[in-house]
Protein backbone atom coordinates (compact mmCIF):
# COMPACT_ATOMS: atom_id res chain seq x y z
CA UNK A 1 0.00 0.00 0.00
CA UNK A 2 1.19 3.51 -0.65
CA UNK A 3 2.48 5.86 2.03
CA UNK A 4 -0.83 7.89 2.44
CA UNK A 5 0.60 10.79 4.79
CA UNK A 6 -2.81 11.25 6.15
CA UNK A 7 -5.04 9.84 8.64
CA UNK A 8 -6.98 6.25 7.80
CA UNK A 9 -10.81 7.14 6.60
CA UNK A 10 -11.23 4.95 9.91
CA UNK A 11 -10.09 6.89 11.53
CA UNK A 12 -11.41 10.44 9.88
CA UNK A 13 -14.83 8.49 10.27
CA UNK A 14 -14.15 8.18 14.35
CA UNK A 15 -13.09 11.59 14.46
CA UNK A 16 -16.30 12.82 12.72
CA UNK A 17 -18.21 10.51 14.92
CA UNK A 18 -16.20 11.86 18.14
CA UNK A 19 -15.24 8.43 19.37
CA UNK A 20 -11.40 9.35 19.04
CA UNK A 21 -9.94 10.18 22.48
CA UNK A 22 -9.81 14.26 22.89
CA UNK A 23 -5.74 13.75 21.80
CA UNK A 24 -5.77 11.87 19.32
CA UNK A 25 -9.11 14.72 17.87
CA UNK A 26 -6.66 17.20 18.54
CA UNK A 27 -3.45 15.60 16.18
CA UNK A 28 -6.01 15.14 13.62
CA UNK A 29 -7.89 18.28 13.31
CA UNK A 30 -4.45 20.14 13.47
CA UNK A 31 -3.53 17.88 10.16
CA UNK A 32 -6.93 18.90 9.14
CA UNK A 33 -6.31 22.58 9.13
CA UNK A 34 -3.06 22.00 7.26
CA UNK A 35 -4.43 19.94 4.52
CA UNK A 36 -7.36 20.89 3.21
CA UNK A 37 -7.53 18.00 0.98
CA UNK A 38 -8.30 16.02 3.34
CA UNK A 39 -11.29 17.50 4.88
CA UNK A 40 -13.89 16.22 2.69
CA UNK A 41 -13.02 12.51 4.58
CA UNK A 42 -14.17 14.77 7.70
CA UNK A 43 -17.00 16.75 6.22
CA UNK A 44 -18.53 13.14 4.94
CA UNK A 45 -18.41 11.84 8.46
CA UNK A 46 -19.98 14.70 9.58
CA UNK A 47 -22.55 14.63 6.89
CA UNK A 48 -23.42 10.65 7.53
CA UNK A 49 -23.48 11.59 11.25
CA UNK A 50 -26.20 14.61 10.34
CA UNK A 51 -28.61 11.89 7.77
CA UNK A 52 -28.00 9.11 11.16
CA UNK A 53 -29.64 12.46 13.04
CA UNK A 54 -32.33 12.83 10.72
CA UNK A 55 -33.49 9.71 10.30
CA UNK A 56 -33.49 8.85 14.37
CA UNK A 57 -37.24 7.83 15.47
CA UNK A 58 -37.86 11.24 17.73
CA UNK A 59 -38.15 11.18 21.78
CA UNK A 60 -40.48 12.60 23.27
CA UNK A 61 -38.78 15.73 25.33
CA UNK A 62 -40.35 16.82 28.68
CA UNK A 63 -43.37 19.37 28.64
CA UNK A 64 -41.33 22.34 29.60
CA UNK A 65 -38.29 21.53 27.58
CA UNK A 66 -39.26 23.81 24.83
CA UNK A 67 -40.32 26.34 26.94
CA UNK A 68 -37.02 26.41 29.11
CA UNK A 69 -34.77 26.47 25.94
CA UNK A 70 -37.10 29.49 24.73
CA UNK A 71 -36.99 31.50 27.73
CA UNK A 72 -33.13 31.52 27.58
CA UNK A 73 -32.46 33.40 24.42
CA UNK A 74 -32.60 36.59 24.66
CA UNK A 75 -30.12 36.19 27.01
CA UNK A 76 -27.93 34.52 24.47
CA UNK A 77 -25.52 36.27 22.66
CA UNK A 78 -24.40 35.74 19.56
CA UNK A 79 -20.85 33.98 19.15
CA UNK A 80 -18.15 36.14 18.00
CA UNK A 81 -17.19 35.65 14.42
CA UNK A 82 -14.14 32.67 13.57
CA UNK A 83 -10.98 33.75 15.44
CA UNK A 84 -8.56 35.80 13.56
CA UNK A 85 -5.32 33.36 11.85
CA UNK A 86 -3.24 31.79 13.93
CA UNK A 87 -1.24 34.40 15.67
CA UNK A 88 1.74 32.10 15.42
CA UNK A 89 2.15 31.56 11.87
CA UNK A 90 3.61 27.90 12.03
CA UNK A 91 1.55 26.19 14.86
CA UNK A 92 -1.74 24.87 13.20
CA UNK A 93 -5.06 26.54 14.59
CA UNK A 94 -6.34 24.17 16.30
CA UNK A 95 -3.48 24.45 18.85
CA UNK A 96 -4.14 28.06 19.35
CA UNK A 97 -6.31 27.60 22.15
CA UNK A 98 -4.07 25.30 24.34
CA UNK A 99 -1.32 26.89 26.89
CA UNK A 100 2.54 25.18 26.15
CA UNK A 101 4.28 23.37 28.95
CA UNK A 102 7.34 24.54 28.84
CA UNK A 103 10.71 22.81 26.73
CA UNK A 104 12.43 20.33 28.21
CA UNK A 105 15.35 18.84 27.02
CA UNK A 106 15.25 15.03 26.45
CA UNK A 107 18.25 13.66 25.07
CA UNK A 108 20.98 14.91 22.02
CA UNK A 109 19.06 17.21 19.66
CA UNK A 110 15.00 16.49 21.72
CA UNK A 111 13.15 18.67 23.13
CA UNK A 112 9.51 18.57 24.14
CA UNK A 113 6.58 20.45 25.66
CA UNK A 114 3.06 19.58 26.98
CA UNK A 115 0.06 20.85 25.07
CA UNK A 116 -1.57 21.55 28.33
CA UNK A 117 -5.37 20.63 29.43
CA UNK A 118 -5.12 17.81 26.79
CA UNK A 119 -4.82 14.74 29.00
CA UNK A 120 -7.13 11.97 28.96
CA UNK A 121 -6.47 8.82 30.72
CA UNK A 122 -2.61 8.20 30.07
CA UNK A 123 -3.43 9.96 26.53
CA UNK A 124 -2.01 13.14 26.31
CA UNK A 125 -0.92 15.82 23.42
CA UNK A 126 3.00 16.86 23.12
CA UNK A 127 5.16 18.80 20.71
CA UNK A 128 8.22 17.32 19.94
CA UNK A 129 11.06 18.96 18.49
CA UNK A 130 14.39 16.99 17.04
CA UNK A 131 17.73 18.78 15.41
CA UNK A 132 18.83 18.35 12.40
CA UNK A 133 20.19 14.86 11.43
CA UNK A 134 18.88 13.30 14.88
CA UNK A 135 16.63 10.92 15.74
CA UNK A 136 13.10 10.58 17.56
CA UNK A 137 12.93 8.74 20.61
CA UNK A 138 12.42 4.93 19.52
CA UNK A 139 8.92 4.63 20.56
CA UNK A 140 7.20 0.90 21.49
CA UNK A 141 3.58 -0.41 21.35
CA UNK A 142 2.01 2.42 23.54
CA UNK A 143 4.00 5.03 23.24
CA UNK A 144 3.78 8.12 20.06
CA UNK A 145 0.25 7.17 18.45
CA UNK A 146 -0.30 9.74 16.03
CA UNK A 147 2.40 12.38 14.70
CA UNK A 148 1.51 15.37 12.49
CA UNK A 149 4.49 17.43 11.40
CA UNK A 150 4.33 21.10 11.70
CA UNK A 151 7.90 22.18 10.51
CA UNK A 152 11.14 20.95 8.92
CA UNK A 153 11.01 16.93 7.88
CA UNK A 154 12.21 13.73 8.73
CA UNK A 155 11.98 10.57 6.87
CA UNK A 156 12.03 6.49 7.71
CA UNK A 157 12.32 3.71 5.92
CA UNK A 158 8.90 4.43 4.69
CA UNK A 159 9.78 8.22 3.05
CA UNK A 160 9.49 11.65 3.92
CA UNK A 161 7.36 13.89 6.32
CA UNK A 162 7.18 17.18 5.94
CA UNK A 163 4.29 19.85 7.17
CA UNK A 164 0.99 18.72 7.34
CA UNK A 165 1.35 14.91 7.12
CA UNK A 166 0.34 12.67 9.48
CA UNK A 167 1.51 9.22 10.44
CA UNK A 168 -0.03 6.48 12.56
CA UNK A 169 1.95 4.25 14.27
CA UNK A 170 2.28 0.94 13.31
CA UNK A 171 2.88 -1.22 16.22
CA UNK A 172 4.47 -4.04 14.39
CA UNK A 173 7.12 -2.12 13.44
CA UNK A 174 9.47 -0.33 15.49
CA UNK A 175 11.03 2.45 13.29
CA UNK A 176 13.50 5.52 14.09
CA UNK A 177 11.99 8.92 11.88
CA UNK A 178 15.73 10.53 11.27
CA UNK A 179 15.44 14.65 10.96
CA UNK A 180 16.45 15.37 6.92
CA UNK A 181 15.43 19.43 6.61
CA UNK A 182 17.72 22.06 8.28
CA UNK A 183 15.69 23.69 10.85
CA UNK A 184 14.75 21.20 13.08
CA UNK A 185 11.54 19.26 12.65
CA UNK A 186 8.78 20.29 14.79
CA UNK A 187 5.81 17.64 15.20
CA UNK A 188 2.18 17.70 17.21
CA UNK A 189 1.75 13.99 18.56
CA UNK A 190 -0.94 12.26 20.72
CA UNK A 191 1.16 10.17 23.19
CA UNK A 192 0.03 7.06 25.23
CA UNK A 193 2.21 5.74 27.69
CA UNK A 194 5.49 6.32 27.76
CA UNK A 195 8.33 7.26 25.18
CA UNK A 196 11.36 4.94 25.34
CA UNK A 197 14.66 6.95 24.78
CA UNK A 198 17.28 5.32 22.54
CA UNK A 199 20.38 3.78 23.73
CA UNK A 200 22.13 3.40 26.83
CA UNK A 201 21.68 7.08 28.01
CA UNK A 202 17.86 6.19 27.11
CA UNK A 203 18.14 3.75 30.47
CA UNK A 204 20.47 6.12 32.21
CA UNK A 205 17.84 8.89 31.97
CA UNK A 206 14.61 7.23 32.33
CA UNK A 207 13.98 7.89 35.95
CA UNK A 208 14.74 11.42 35.51
CA UNK A 209 12.42 12.10 32.79
CA UNK A 210 9.08 12.15 32.84
CA UNK A 211 7.33 12.13 29.64
CA UNK B 1 -37.64 22.48 -1.60
CA UNK B 2 -36.13 19.40 -0.24
CA UNK B 3 -36.95 18.95 3.54
CA UNK B 4 -33.25 19.45 4.35
CA UNK B 5 -32.69 22.59 2.05
CA UNK B 6 -35.66 23.52 4.17
CA UNK B 7 -33.61 23.09 7.66
CA UNK B 8 -30.88 24.82 6.33
CA UNK B 9 -33.39 27.76 5.73
CA UNK B 10 -34.03 27.92 9.16
CA UNK B 11 -30.44 27.80 10.28
CA UNK B 12 -29.69 31.10 7.94
CA UNK B 13 -33.29 32.92 8.88
CA UNK B 14 -31.80 32.06 12.82
CA UNK B 15 -28.34 33.81 11.95
CA UNK B 16 -29.59 36.56 9.64
CA UNK B 17 -32.40 37.83 11.95
CA UNK B 18 -32.51 35.83 15.40
CA UNK B 19 -36.08 34.46 13.96
CA UNK B 20 -37.51 33.03 17.15
CA UNK B 21 -40.20 31.04 14.73
CA UNK B 22 -37.75 29.43 12.62
CA UNK B 23 -35.47 28.77 16.00
CA UNK B 24 -38.60 27.50 17.17
CA UNK B 25 -39.44 24.94 13.81
CA UNK B 26 -35.27 23.53 14.59
CA UNK B 27 -36.21 22.60 18.79
CA UNK B 28 -39.00 20.42 17.41
CA UNK B 29 -37.04 19.24 14.66
CA UNK B 30 -33.82 18.50 16.10
CA UNK B 31 -34.27 18.47 19.97
CA UNK B 32 -36.18 14.89 20.35
CA UNK B 33 -34.04 13.29 17.41
CA UNK B 34 -30.63 14.79 19.54
CA UNK B 35 -32.12 13.40 22.73
CA UNK B 36 -32.86 9.54 20.61
CA UNK B 37 -29.24 9.73 19.22
CA UNK B 38 -27.90 10.43 22.68
CA UNK B 39 -30.16 7.76 24.45
CA UNK B 40 -28.76 5.29 21.92
CA UNK B 41 -25.30 6.16 22.60
CA UNK B 42 -25.95 5.47 26.24
CA UNK B 43 -26.87 8.74 27.90
CA UNK B 44 -29.68 8.76 30.47
CA UNK B 45 -32.91 10.55 29.25
CA UNK B 46 -32.24 13.34 31.42
CA UNK B 47 -28.61 14.11 30.39
CA UNK B 48 -29.73 13.31 26.80
CA UNK B 49 -32.36 16.20 26.90
CA UNK B 50 -30.33 18.61 28.70
CA UNK B 51 -27.61 18.11 26.31
CA UNK B 52 -30.18 18.60 23.37
CA UNK B 53 -31.31 21.72 25.21
CA UNK B 54 -27.56 22.96 25.19
CA UNK B 55 -27.43 22.10 21.63
CA UNK B 56 -29.94 24.09 20.43
CA UNK B 57 -28.74 27.10 22.35
CA UNK B 58 -25.57 26.41 20.95
CA UNK B 59 -27.51 26.96 17.20
CA UNK B 60 -29.24 30.07 18.37
CA UNK B 61 -25.81 31.27 19.42
CA UNK B 62 -23.66 29.66 16.55
CA UNK B 63 -26.26 29.81 13.42
CA UNK B 64 -24.55 33.73 11.82
CA UNK B 65 -21.35 31.48 11.19
CA UNK B 66 -23.65 28.66 9.65
CA UNK B 67 -22.04 28.56 6.30
CA UNK B 68 -24.98 25.94 4.15
CA UNK B 69 -22.24 25.71 1.21
CA UNK B 70 -19.64 23.53 3.85
CA UNK B 71 -22.07 21.60 5.84
CA UNK B 72 -26.03 20.55 5.97
CA UNK B 73 -27.71 21.88 9.08
CA UNK B 74 -28.21 17.95 9.86
CA UNK B 75 -24.02 17.90 9.70
CA UNK B 76 -23.48 20.95 11.59
CA UNK B 77 -26.23 20.18 14.37
CA UNK B 78 -24.73 16.73 14.68
CA UNK B 79 -21.22 18.06 15.02
CA UNK B 80 -22.53 20.66 17.60
CA UNK B 81 -24.66 17.79 20.02
CA UNK B 82 -21.36 15.57 19.36
CA UNK B 83 -18.96 18.18 20.76
CA UNK B 84 -21.05 18.97 23.27
CA UNK B 85 -21.36 15.14 24.64
CA UNK B 86 -17.63 14.57 24.30
CA UNK B 87 -16.68 17.91 26.28
CA UNK B 88 -19.88 16.76 29.10
CA UNK B 89 -18.39 13.18 29.63
CA UNK B 90 -15.03 14.95 29.62
CA UNK B 91 -15.47 18.16 31.56
CA UNK B 92 -11.96 19.82 30.26
CA UNK B 93 -11.40 23.61 30.07
CA UNK B 94 -10.83 23.23 26.15
CA UNK B 95 -13.83 22.41 24.42
CA UNK B 96 -13.74 20.15 21.06
CA UNK B 97 -16.03 22.34 19.44
CA UNK B 98 -13.09 24.61 19.22
CA UNK B 99 -11.01 22.22 17.59
CA UNK B 100 -13.29 21.28 13.92
CA UNK B 101 -14.23 24.93 13.19
CA UNK B 102 -13.51 24.36 9.78
CA UNK B 103 -17.25 23.06 9.02
CA UNK B 104 -17.80 27.17 9.68
CA UNK B 105 -16.88 29.79 7.54
CA UNK B 106 -13.10 30.68 8.05
CA UNK B 107 -12.35 30.48 5.05
CA UNK B 108 -13.83 30.02 1.38
CA UNK B 109 -15.00 26.54 1.03
CA UNK B 110 -12.49 24.35 -1.26
CA UNK B 111 -13.33 24.03 -4.70
CA UNK B 112 -12.98 20.20 -4.50
CA UNK B 113 -14.58 19.84 -1.36
CA UNK B 114 -16.43 16.81 -2.58
CA UNK B 115 -19.72 18.11 -0.71
CA UNK B 116 -19.63 21.49 -1.44
CA UNK B 117 -23.49 21.82 -2.44
CA UNK B 118 -23.59 18.54 -2.57
CA UNK B 119 -23.86 18.21 1.04
CA UNK B 120 -27.54 18.08 0.38
CA UNK B 121 -28.78 15.21 2.80
CA UNK B 122 -31.06 13.25 0.22
CA UNK B 123 -27.52 12.48 -2.09
CA UNK B 124 -25.69 11.16 1.21
CA UNK B 125 -28.66 9.58 2.04
CA UNK B 126 -28.72 7.59 -1.67
CA UNK B 127 -25.28 6.86 -1.23
CA UNK B 128 -25.71 5.08 2.27
CA UNK B 129 -28.13 2.89 0.29
CA UNK B 130 -25.36 2.06 -2.39
CA UNK B 131 -23.56 -0.01 0.19
CA UNK B 132 -23.70 -3.45 1.21
CA UNK B 133 -25.08 -4.41 4.37
CA UNK B 134 -22.04 -5.34 6.10
CA UNK B 135 -20.02 -1.98 5.08
CA UNK B 136 -23.58 -0.12 6.20
CA UNK B 137 -23.56 -1.79 9.45
CA UNK B 138 -19.75 -1.07 10.24
CA UNK B 139 -20.39 2.44 8.93
CA UNK B 140 -23.73 2.90 11.83
CA UNK B 141 -21.96 1.02 14.76
CA UNK B 142 -18.89 3.58 14.96
CA UNK B 143 -21.80 6.29 15.16
CA UNK B 144 -24.01 4.78 17.80
CA UNK B 145 -22.27 2.32 19.95
CA UNK B 146 -20.01 4.41 21.48
CA UNK B 147 -17.18 1.70 20.48
CA UNK B 148 -13.61 1.55 19.47
CA UNK B 149 -13.55 -0.73 16.47
CA UNK B 150 -11.64 -3.14 18.29
CA UNK B 151 -15.22 -3.19 20.58
CA UNK B 152 -17.00 -3.58 16.86
CA UNK B 153 -15.06 -6.05 16.43
CA UNK B 154 -15.90 -8.86 18.84
CA UNK B 155 -19.68 -7.87 18.98
CA UNK B 156 -19.72 -8.68 15.40
CA UNK B 157 -17.41 -11.96 15.71
CA UNK B 158 -14.91 -10.49 12.67
CA UNK B 159 -11.23 -9.43 13.10
CA UNK B 160 -10.25 -5.92 13.68
CA UNK B 161 -9.16 -5.68 9.98
CA UNK B 162 -12.47 -6.60 8.45
CA UNK B 163 -14.09 -3.92 10.50
CA UNK B 164 -11.29 -1.37 9.08
CA UNK B 165 -12.02 -2.58 5.56
CA UNK B 166 -15.94 -2.28 5.60
CA UNK B 167 -15.11 1.27 7.11
CA UNK B 168 -12.87 2.20 4.99
CA UNK B 169 -14.64 0.88 1.62
CA UNK B 170 -17.99 1.49 3.04
CA UNK B 171 -16.05 5.47 3.07
CA UNK B 172 -14.39 5.54 -0.15
CA UNK B 173 -18.02 4.17 -2.15
CA UNK B 174 -20.06 6.88 0.01
CA UNK B 175 -17.34 9.40 -1.66
CA UNK B 176 -17.08 7.88 -4.99
CA UNK B 177 -20.97 7.87 -5.14
CA UNK B 178 -21.21 11.40 -4.33
CA UNK B 179 -18.91 12.81 -6.73
CA UNK B 180 -20.21 11.03 -9.29
CA UNK B 181 -23.81 12.13 -8.66
CA UNK B 182 -22.41 15.57 -8.34
CA UNK B 183 -20.85 15.14 -11.68
CA UNK B 184 -24.28 14.20 -13.31
CA UNK B 185 -25.61 17.05 -11.91
CA UNK B 186 -23.48 19.77 -13.69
Amino acid sequence: MSLRRQPSEERLLAFAAGTLSFPEAVVVAAHLSLRPVTRPWADLGAAVGGVLLDDQAPETLSSQARREVMARLDAVEPEAEPRPASADPVLPAPLDQFALGPWRWLGPGVHVRDVLGTRQGDCRVILLKIASGQSAPRHTHGGVELTCVIDGAYATEDGVFSRGDFEEADPSVTHQPKVVSKEPCLCVAALDGQILLPGRLGKLLAPFVRL
Amino acid sequence: MSPSRALDELVLRVGESRDREAFAGLFDHYAPRIKALLMRGGASASAAEELAQETLLTVWRKAHLFDPARASAAAWIFTIARNLRIDHFRRGSVTLHELDFHLEAEEPAQPDAILSGAQDAQRVRAAMLSLNADQAAAIEMAFFQEQTHAEISRTLGVPLGTVKARIRFGMMKLRACIERDRGDAS
